[in-house]
């Protein structure tokens, strides 16, 4: 306990809590609506977003290899690499996978995950309606999932933001405000909403003093703050709860920067070892951050190879060099994470998931019944290396790995069809079913709903969502 | 008078309460706005709504299910075991209701008998108020002692005490005024030189002639109040939504400034003439890709006009009959028919019906319009009835906005649904009534609202509920608000460089796009209608503003202004202007003037896609004095550069490249160079991408300042501080600045401890820190 909860009345602030409660709700403030509460198989969701649309033919569902040769008719093109055995019998992955492959027995590979089809396609938009549940635009401000989880379990340790957002830098161009849309908590108001580590190496910089200040100065800046503030003959400025909160907020901020907790952003405390394992990149430190995170106590934590229009999961050109260089940045540190979860006991409660807002083909652009207009224009055959690859964007069908936090180990689930389209041909999972079943396994109910503007907002569209019973242990 | 208790008389309109059932349940039993209302939406609505709800029973109101269906009354107030509802739910003797889906838990249906039990209560801040005619008459105003009499208001406001036998609270101090009140008419707080001025003199009515010269300033107040109407009509600045959103600023900035009547405002804003700068509001935030049917442009035109000028929120009513308020689907259809170019079908949940939409206002008995008319003239016909002295609600809107906007809570609350219970049904009337008599004037009632005394009362905390008036309610400095009082401390204000060329100007926070300090502050991404700021203080906020860069920067910017130690800004030896795809402009030679070093800059002025701009310089040469020159490419920079070939508009060109946005410098000490020349080279685009390259180079000899590159003409919104010869002159000028007061003695001696003796830079930013954190900043009083 520091001094500034020595000196403060302790039932003067709960009745003023409790009259700002009243205020909340008569102000129409998101209001948690009872639900059932089904038994929580984990505490922790690290969500691995792989932004731009990966590819599944070229990463976790192999089809029919074929070798670029000049001149090869881009149709019969469905994979650029071989496909690669795992730990598990009936799981093939492809070639550049090789780590991950190794960890298929400990988690659930889902082939049939069915996103939205929003028409013409737009990756924020995808992104926004997978994050949210949600499609753009809404009358309301959606909350991101991580916003949702937060709010409705609250942190797990209170000295660590309960949604931390890793990886993704939100002035992009032309899509930053589409991007800032959904890295919202929305309507459930910006408390709920995300700690940013735009980037994963400059973590530490996230709780440290400001530029240009040392330690010392920082704990002398706020020590003066406050004698300054006792020094005001303004005894009473604001209402006592209102000036109660904002000085309980500044001291939450402190408390965080100075706590345990924070030493969780400090990747320099790893070793070289271990950082070399992880660094391939802003993506692969950001699993090494998650796993520090998930250890110090967080409750969700999304890790995202960064979007920027026609970079990294967003293959056009060149697609088959640009998925390997992709596969290079994911793999060692995913099956990594996986492992030193596992090694710490913590893997059990934590669920890693991985998704991204659709697949690829090299041919179709929307959906096999519904294509849209073309964004990139594919050859007849394949005359450069440029061409060989995954060029358009694939509503039908994406992949997604589950580990930990309940979720059966070695699984495969779902398939798609060997020829194109590879439609979904077993046990599709849409984006509100593969949110129920995170929501389920964090102990919260598919149903569940916030009041805002007098009507419910379920955490799954309408609370229909379906948790895949099948994918838990 | 003042702390005058009034006689012990139980309110009429208590009893009128009391007859309509509308009591105040107990803390702990249910309530059906909050408990029950949502629970039968989610559980029961899907099937007992709409025209032909199930078995004849609806289950919106309280009053549905008295009238109940086909088996008779669905609630037995009082008897919760006995009533239909909780029998049918629980299936104690029939088949369990919801048919289909999860049951009700045994808490829900637990509450659900409580209520019953407990009378069936709706809570008096649910009471509806659509029993206000739809047209207005001013009621005649109450008598009221001398001192309440002066203003309209006060009249009524008096009544009001007199009716809940509120003491009478004496109204705050001069200072205090003086500080809310220009925050709230331009946002910023007194100038240390007019705030004395003010306090010193001792005239009659020097609150009204303080109101009066603030809301003259068009400027200042236009620059405070854009904000406001930027967040409800979600107009931005440099944002972007695939499809496209037009910005209005510049119409609405002058609409501000002209204090154009509102009637003629909104006019102009539902039907918009072409070139006129309004027609982003009717445009809607549109995303590329399908767009579900309650989502189209009309649809949107429709949500947001009815929510915005007449506190309907349709939102429900866009999908389907709506669960909460009276509004039907039909309703929204026939208003978003008045924006739509060609015919709509009605759409329920995602299914389209056999029905064609007509245009038809919320509001029948206010016209009509040919079901055949022209889109404009069905644009014209709704600003009519939208605007028609007749439509009342359209009035009383706008004064409970400007009500909470300036006493921190609305007369009627949401202030999005005007169905709902006024506190005060004269005082909301009476507002609207003068309103439409005065010609719509904006300025008018704010003159009125902020020299009445109501106005002027004591901060109430906000303790009731339900509400009772006792004075404005606290409030905390918007986001722009918090950064501009900065600027007006230190003197440091942000410059705005223009997307189009030209010299920068100094600018207030709403001119630029949010930031996370911004955001955390409750500025809204306006990607929907915002009616209402959050106002939460909250942990990552905080650290927003313990650690976060952009105050710290502001701060550590704002320090070296106060004491004189910031450098000036270093001019550019060149500057090519704004630039498009395919450019390549001579930037003709100059003399380096003895320079040391070179420094080559390739800006972003905000391209629709900055990540897949190509650009860099050519024909960079470096001219000694014998006339011989070098190209720059052979010299060694401060980081690697590549140079290549890019295709400009009419031909290639070799040049140096660095990514973009980007900086090099090039260190000419000691090599005898007197000239300098270039191009800017910037790659055409490809026809089929938009990438629309917006770019500016820049050359100096000199290090430049990030966010200063170009000259800046005009002055800072509000003059800059004069340097403090002292520390306590300096001290002084920030209490005044930040407080509005005279720092005492003990602040002082803290102050000037933590600034330092003498004061440091780096002292003065901490003590900057600790007052923008401090409640007495933050907050009004």
């Amino acid at each position: 306990m520091n001094e500034l909860f020595h000196k403060l009345d302790r039932r003067h602030f709960l009745k003023a809590s409790a009259s700002a409660t009243l205020a909340a709700v008569a102000s129409g403030e998101a209001r948690l609506l009872a639900q059932s509460k089904p038994k929580a198989t984990a505490d922790t969701v690290i969500l691995l977003w792989m932004a731009g649309g990966m590819a599944q033919t070229e990463t976790f569902d192999p089809k029919r290899y074929t070798p670029f040769e000049p001149g090869i008719e881009s149709k019969a093109v469905l994979s650029t690499f071989p496909q690669i055995d795992t730990a598990v019998d009936n799981i093939k992955l492809t070639a550049g996978l090789e780590r991950i492959a190794r960890v298929m027995d400990r988690g659930a590979l889902v082939r049939s995950h069915r996103v939205g089809d929003l028409g013409f396609i737009l990756h924020a938009r995808h992104q926004y309606h997978w994050h949210t549940g949600y499609t753009p635009p809404q009358t309301v401000a959606a909350p991101h999932i991580g916003a949702m989880i937060a709010r409705t379990l609250g942190p797990k340790n209170p000295d660590m933001p309960a949604f931390i957002d890793v990886g993704q830098n939100l002035e992009i161009g032309a899509e930053s405000d589409s991007l800032k849309a959904f890295h919202t908590a929305g309507f459930l108001g910006t408390e709920y909403g995300p700690f940013f580590i735009p980037r994963s190496s400059d973590a530490m910089t996230a709780v440290q003093p400001p530029p240009h200040m040392n330690d010392a100065r920082f704990r002398a800046r706020y020590a003066n703050y406050r004698a300054l503030m006792e020094a005001s003959p303004v005894a009473r400025e604001g209402s006592d709860y209102q000036r109660e909160s904002l000085r309980r907020s500044i001291e939450n901020a402190h408390r965080l920067l100075n706590s345990p907790a924070a030493k969780a952003f400090d990747l320099s405390l790893e070793s070289k070892e271990t950082v070399d394992e992880y660094n391939t990149g802003q993506f692969g430190l950001g699993c090494l951050l998650a796993r520090r995170l998930a250890e110090a106590g967080a409750r969700f934590v999304e890790v995202t190879t960064e979007y920027i229009p026609f970079r990294f999961w967003d293959t056009h050109e060149s697609g088959h060099q640009r998925a390997a260089a992709m596969k290079e940045t994911i793999d060692r540190p995913i099956a990594r994470l996986i492992l030193d979860l596992e090694e710490r006991g913590l893997l059990d409660r934590t669920l890693v998931v991985m998704a991204s807002e659709f697949g690829r083909d090299a041919m179709i652009e929307g959906k096999p019944d519904r294509t849209v207009k073309d964004q990139v224009d594919v050859p007849e055959r394949m005359t450069e290396i440029k061409h060989y690859g995954m060029h358009r964007h694939f509503t039908e069908a994406g992949s997604v790995l589950l580990f930990g936090g309940g979720i059966k180990k070695g699984f495969l689930y779902g398939e798609t069809a060997p020829e194109r389209p590879c439609r979904i041909v077993k046990e599709p999972v849409t984006i509100e079913d593969l949110h129920a079943t995170i929501f389920q396994a964090m102990g919260i109910a598919a149903d569940t709903s916030y009041l805002v503007e007098k009507r419910p907002f379920y955490v799954t569209k309408d609370g229909k969502g379906v948790p895949v019973v099948e994918l838990f242990a | 008078l003042q702390g005058l208790k009034i006689e012990e008389t139980m309110p009429r309109y208590f009893f009128a309460l009391l007859a309509a059932a509308v009591a105040l349940p107990a803390a702990g039993e249910p309530e059906f706005t909050h408990d029950i209302q949502p629970l039968l939406a989610a559980k029961c609505g899907a099937c007992h709504s709409g025209a032909k709800p199930q078995a004849g029973l609806a289950v919106h109101t309280r009053d549905e299910l008295m009238k109940g269906g086909a088996s008779g009354p669905a609630i037995v107030p009082g008897n919760g075991a006995s009533s239909l509802i909780v029998m049918r739910v629980s299936g104690a003797n029939s088949a369990r209701m919801p048919p289909t889906g999860d049951p009700l838990t045994t808490e829900q249906i637990e509450t659900l008998r409580r209520w019953i039990d407990g009378g069936a209560k709706v809570a008096a801040a649910a009471a509806q108020y659509p029993a206000a005619s739809l047209s207005l008459a001013a009621p005649e105003l109450p008598q009221a002692p001398a001192l309440w009499s002066l203003n309209p208001i006060d009249r009524i406001v008096y009544a009001y005490f007199e009716r809940w036998k509120t003491e009478l609270p004496a109204v705050v101090s001069d200072a205090q005024f003086a500080r809310r009140v220009y925050l709230d008419l331009w946002g910023l707080s007194p100038a240390p030189g007019e705030l004395t001025a003010f306090l010193a003199t001792a005239a009659d009515g020097k609150r009204t002639a303080l109101v009066e010269r603030l809301l003259a300033d068009n400027q200042l107040y236009g620059q405070h109040w854009i904000s406001f109407w930027n967040d409800l009509l979600r107009n931005d600045e440099g944002v972007i939504y695939h499809g496209g959103r037009a910005s209005i600023t510049k119409w609405l900035l002058n609409a501000l400034e002209s204090n154009k009547r509102y009637d003629a405002f909104v006019s102009e804003l539902l039907n918009p003439t072409a070139d006129g700068g309004a027609e982003g509001f009717l445009a809607g935030v549109n995303w590329r890709g399908d767009v579900s049917a309650s989502q189209t442009p009309p649809m949107q035109a429709a949500m947001n006009s009815a929510q915005v000028f007449l506190g309907a929120n349709l939102k429900c009513a866009a999908c389907h009959d709506s669960f909460v308020s009276r509004w039907k689907l039909r309703q929204t259809y026939g208003l978003a028919s008045f924006f739509s170019e060609g015919p709509m079908k009605l759409v329920r949940c995602d299914v389209e019906l056999e029905e064609r939409a007509e245009p038809r206002f919320l509001f029948p008995e206010l016209g009509e319009v040919a079901i055949d008319a022209t889109l404009a003239e069905r644009r014209q016909a709704a600003a009519r009835m939208f605007t028609a002295p007749e439509n009342g609600r359209f009035a009383r809107t706008v004064m409970n906005r400007l009500w909470k906007q300036l006493l921190g809570r609305g007369i009627v609350e949401p202030v999005d649904d005007m169905d709902a219970e006024p506190w005060s049904r004269e005082l909301l009337d009476w507002l609207a009534a003068d309103f439409v008599q005065n010609g719509y004037d904006l300025k008018r009632t704010m003159r009125l609202i902020a020299t009445s005394r109501a106005y002027q009362l004591p901060a109430d905390a906000g303790v009731d509920a339900p509400y009772r008036f006792r004075g404005p309610r606290v409030r905390r400095l918007s986001a722009e608000q918090f950064v501009d009082g900065i600027s007006q401390v230190t003197g440091e204000w942000r410059v705005l460089i223009p997307r189009t060329a030209g010299a920068g100007s100094y600018a207030r926070e709403w001119r630029f796009k949010s930031s996370p300090l911004t955001r955390a502050l409750g500025r809204p991404i306006r990607d929907q209608v915002y009616t209402e700021r959050e106002t939460k203080a909250t942990t990552l906020q905080a650290l927003e503003m313990v650690n976060g860069r952009e105050l710290s920067r502001m701060l550590w910017r704002g320090a070296r202004k106060m004491l004189g130690q910031l450098p000036a800004a270093p001019a550019p030896l060149m500057d090519s202007g704004n630039l498009g795809g395919g450019a390549l402009r001579a930037l003709a030679r100059k003399p380096l003037g003895g320079a040391r070093r070179l420094h080559l800059l390739i800006e972003d002025m905000e391209s629709y896609d900055p990540k897949r701009v190509v650009a860099g310089w050519a024909d960079a040469y470096l001219y000694r004095a014998d006339g011989s020159r070098v190209a720059l490419a052979t010299l060694a920079a401060d980081r690697k550069f590549t140079v290549g070939s890019i295709q400009t508009r009419d031909e290639p060109a070799e040049v140096m490249m660095a990514g973009f946005p980007s900086q090099l410098v090039f260190d000419l000490e000691d090599k005898g160079f007197i000239e300098f020349e270039a191009k800017a080279a910037v790659q055409a685009q490809p026809s089929a991408v938009g990438i629309l390259p917006n770019l500016r180079f820049f050359v100096f000899t000199e290090e430049p300042v990030p966010d200063s590159l170009v000259a800046v003409t005009g002055e800072p919104p509000v003059a800059a501080p004069a340097r403090a010869r002292t520390t306590s002159e300096l001290i002084d000028g920030i209490w005044m600045r930040a407080y509005g007061r005279r720092p005492s003695v003990q602040e002082v001696a803290a102050a000037e401890r933590i600034a330092g003796r003498p004061v440091s830079a780096a002292g003065l930013e901490d003590l900057l820190w600790s007052v923008f954190l401090s409640a007495e900043y933050q907050f009004i009083p």
